[in-house]
């Protein structure tokens, strides 16, 4: 092949992959803005305040905690608060080196407790089970460190009690209704076996007692990207996904599973780098390899509050470990890819995830280098060059803007002007630098997937602990 | 050298992508621009409805507690643009009151003219304005349109339904129940607090009759759903009914959701055989049951249930077993004692540390 030719396929490729990624993410959106217009209008019709009060089924709040001992108080104290009307909580001290399990004994009363624990999904061994005096749907399950947040929430889902399981990040910000609002779809449909709802970035917010006062923007640049690539990822990347059944991932932050189904599939996977996509993927694949008629659902409303990376080094921490993550659940559920009985999972979601979520990276900083080599080369037709360039930059605009309209469309959190028009300033700035950045730091991760890196919990730099702050 | 790459391959596709940006960017400015109108409008509207409010809310008032004031109170005129702000106010505190503050409402709601309003709303296409028509024809317990609400009541649309099933109880339960009541079981997609609502607004002495036979005569999955509204109605017909489900029916959900409705009284039919039942949930249940009982002749059910090979059976009989008031602390943990199995030991290690007597 001569380098002419080589430059010619490679046009065509990066051609291909820029249309049909954008074409894809298009789709989504369409989908997206149906869906969450017709969640908004029974959203209303059920009154979600009221609706389901004295039938709603009781949920397990499962919280995994290593090394918390500066947020936790504050963290159970809101869960508890929480609007619903039959709830546990249970926390799981995963061996944590800090006082993280005496402050909770000090705090809520904890005494130990000889609960007949059965060991249902894999985990290390427990250490004691512990319930409060002060709040009786609290227990503290303190374990033996396995090295995962997985290890842990297995654990948390052999002491559940309950129907139905929710795995929250320890230093996650709930809404109050979140729980009501998330048990919604396992009420409209028994087949149900796991629903998600939108994340959002709470960098800026100003928060009491755990609990959200008030929704503003971060000052930090990086933390500010990141609400619009939230709002994008969610509004209308899950919600794209879901009225086809074909959601892959629920946030990790926030997640509410059908216990059972849970108990069946394994529980988490500790071993996975992505523990939270492999289990909806794992899930995906035995309900379909079984024939078994199910739901995966997600909810377009704001239910969990989480701290996003401010820094560079952080952010690209977060961002190899989710590719890796991606890469890895795929592989280990490879066998639903084209499966014959796979529907939209196996002939739509995973081929768009392979192409462009995974292997993405390399077709993006292949052509960023591409690009560069061809102007140094002086090979470059400048014209067209910037018509594309344009073109990608005014794409990745009008997607921003239409998850930005979605989000005033529904739910309106930022309710002061200015921070709706810095989001769109964001939309455009995020265009130079960040999205090339973020290229790299996937294709970093899928290169630490393909030479079997292990994770281990990670701990971030946090914008201010979960104590009080404006 | 390679410039008529681009040159000659991308002429055609160049000029695509111009005019894919011109596309693009105009639907982004589209969407911007609609974005601003939204916040505009949610500016606006919020504003609106906080001086509409603030107007009718004395008003309002007033009229909830003197009938006098709701006759002759001198009405502000209502524009076009607050009819449906000053409605909502006048639905939100219709629902709240009931007695004597209900019929004032009523009187003032039409003085303010909310029949005509809300009868010609009801023929609008837009649902909200249809939702808020049914609602306010309801709470207005308007005779009239009864026969076009009732049209409403098997929509496929669930808001548009479940509100006209509620409105025609408003304005004559006894006729509306005897329609709803079958319809229950056939609409899943009823919520099932306002299902309870329409009930309770209804009574129990209305819907128990009407209940009873429609449970009789449902299906077992039909009366599994059913059953979850029998505790509205009468004492004496629930007592029947569970009896009846309990001694004549096998199925494991019905019987579980008749087990539920238990509530301590004597001369449960079958209940050493529910205790060998092949669902656990069932065994569940006939332990809780037990327990509710609390008979001496039926601690050796439970001790057996103690070793059933389900968690949940065990944890529930262990739960009923600490609670039989004839067990002390040193008779539970003389029980504890003699269990052979660990499984049932550990249970009831368990069921009396949560009581305190471990």
């Amino acid at each position: 092949m001569t380098i002419e030719n080589f430059v010619l396929y490679g046009q065509w490729v990066f051609l291909a992959y820029f249309v049909g990624i954008n074409a894809g993410y298009l789709m989504q959106n369409v989908i997206a803005s149906f869906g969450i217009r017709r969640y908004l209008q029974t959203a209303d019709q059920y009154e979600a305040e009221a609706a389901f009060s004295a039938l709603d089924i009781p949920i397990s709040l499962v919280v995994p905690a290593y090394n918390e001992s500066s947020s936790i108080i504050t963290s159970v104290k809101a869960m508890l608060q929480l609007e619903y009307p039959d709830f546990e909580l249970i926390v799981v001290n995963d061996g944590s080196k800090d006082d993280t399990l005496q402050k909770l004994v000090d705090e809520f009363g904890m005494q130990s407790f000889p609960e007949a624990y059965r060991a249902r999904v894999p985990c290390a061994d427990v250490k004691g089970i512990y319930r409060s005096t002060r709040f009786s749907n609290l227990r503290v399950v303190d374990k033996v460190n396995g090295g995962s947040k997985a290890d842990a929430s297995n654990a948390g889902i052999n002491a559940c009690r309950y129907p139905l399981v929710c795995v929250v990040d320890a230093d996650s910000i709930l809404q109050p209704d979140s729980l009501r609002r998330v048990v919604r779809p396992f009420l409209e449909d028994s087949s149900t076996i796991a629903v998600g709802g939108t994340v959002r970035i709470a960098n800026g917010c100003l928060v009491r007692q755990g609990f959200l006062e008030k929704v503003r923007l971060p000052r930090n640049f990086l933390a500010l990207v990141q609400v619009v690539e939230y709002l994008r990822a969610f509004l209308f990347g899950r919600m794209g996904w879901s009225p086809m059944n074909a959601l892959l991932i629920i946030s990790g932050a926030f997640g509410v599973f059908h216990k059972e189904t849970l108990v069946e599939v394994g529980g988490y996977n500790p071993n996975a780098v992505g523990e939270d996509m492999e289990l909806i993927l794992r899930m995906h694949r035995l309900m379909k390899q079984d024939g078994r008629p199910y739901r995966i659902t997600f909810i377009p409303d704001p239910v969990c509050w989480t701290d996003a990376p401010e820094n560079l080094r952080d952010l690209k921490s977060q961002r190899v470990r989710w590719q890796h993550g991606l890469g890895q659940a795929l592989m280990l559920n490879r066998s639903l890819i084209f499966n014959p009985k796979g529907g939209t999972v196996s002939w739509i979601a995973i081929p768009f995830y392979l192409v462009f979520e995974l292997m993405g990276p390399v077709i993006e900083v292949a052509g960023y280098f591409f690009i560069i080599a061809c102007a140094v080369l002086g090979w470059l037709a400048w014209p067209e060059a910037m018509i594309f360039l344009l073109l990608a930059i005014s794409l990745g605009m009008l997607l921003s803007t239409s998850a930005i309209m979605l989000e005033e469309l529904s739910f309106h959190m930022y309710s002061r002007t200015r921070d709706l028009m810095l989001l769109y300033a964001i939309a455009i700035l995020e265009n130079f630098g960040f999205r090339q950045l973020t290229a790299i730091w996937r294709l970093q991760g899928l290169v630490r997937w393909l030479r079997g890196g292990k994770h281990v919990w990670e701990t971030l730099t946090r914008s201010s602990s979960l104590s009080d702050r404006a | 050298m390679l410039e008529w790459l681009f040159r000659s391959e991308f002429d055609a596709s160049a000029t695509v992508a111009i005019w894919s940006i011109a596309a693009v960017l105009t639907t982004t400015v589209a969407l911007f621009v609609y974005t601003l109108g939204l916040r505009l409008t949610t500016i606006v509207g919020t504003r609106r409805r906080a001086r509409t409010v603030r107007q009718w809310r004395s008003i309002l008032a007033s009229a909830v507690l003197s009938a006098d004031a709701a006759g002759t109170l001198k009405l502000p005129i209502i524009r076009a643009n607050n009819r449906t702000d000053v409605m909502e106010e006048w639905n939100r505190l219709r629902d709240t009151v009931g007695g004597d503050a209900a019929d004032n409402l009523i009187l003032l709601g039409q003085r303010m003219g909310l029949p005509a309003v809300a009868r010609k709303r009801l023929r609008r296409r837009r649902i909200q304005s249809k939702i808020l028509a049914l609602q306010t024809l309801g709470h207005l317990r308007d005779a009239p349109s009864r026969s076009a609400i009732a049209s409403y009541v098997a929509h496929p649309n669930l808001a548009l339904s479940i509100t006209a099933a509620v409105a025609l109880v408003d304005i004559d339960a006894e006729t509306a129940i005897e329609t709803l009541i079958p319809m229950i079981a056939g609409r899943r997609d009823w919520p099932r607090n306002r299902v309870s609502l329409f009930l309770r607004m209804a009574g129990s002495e209305l819907i128990s009759e009407p209940m009873y036979r429609a449970i009789r005569s449902a299906k077992n999955e039909d009366k599994t759903y059913l059953l979850q509204f029998v505790h509205l109605v009468e004492p004496e017909v629930l007592e029947a009914l569970v009896i009846d489900i309990i001694r004549g029916v096998d199925d494991p959900s019905v019987l579980s959701a008749a087990l539920k409705l238990v509530r301590g009284y004597s001369g449960v039919p079958r209940l050493a055989a529910l205790t060998r039942h092949r669902s656990w949930y069932v065994r569940m249940q006939a332990a809780k049951v037990l327990g509710r009982i609390g008979q001496k002749e039926h601690l050796s059910f439970l001790e057996s249930l103690l070793r059933d090979r389900e968690w949940w059976v065990r944890y529930r009989a262990a739960q009923a077993i600490a609670s039989l008031p004839f067990m002390g602390p040193n008779s539970l943990r003389r029980l504890r004692d003699q269990q052979q199995d660990h499984y049932a030991a550990d249970m009831l290690q368990q069921a009396m540390a949560e009581v305190g007597l471990a």
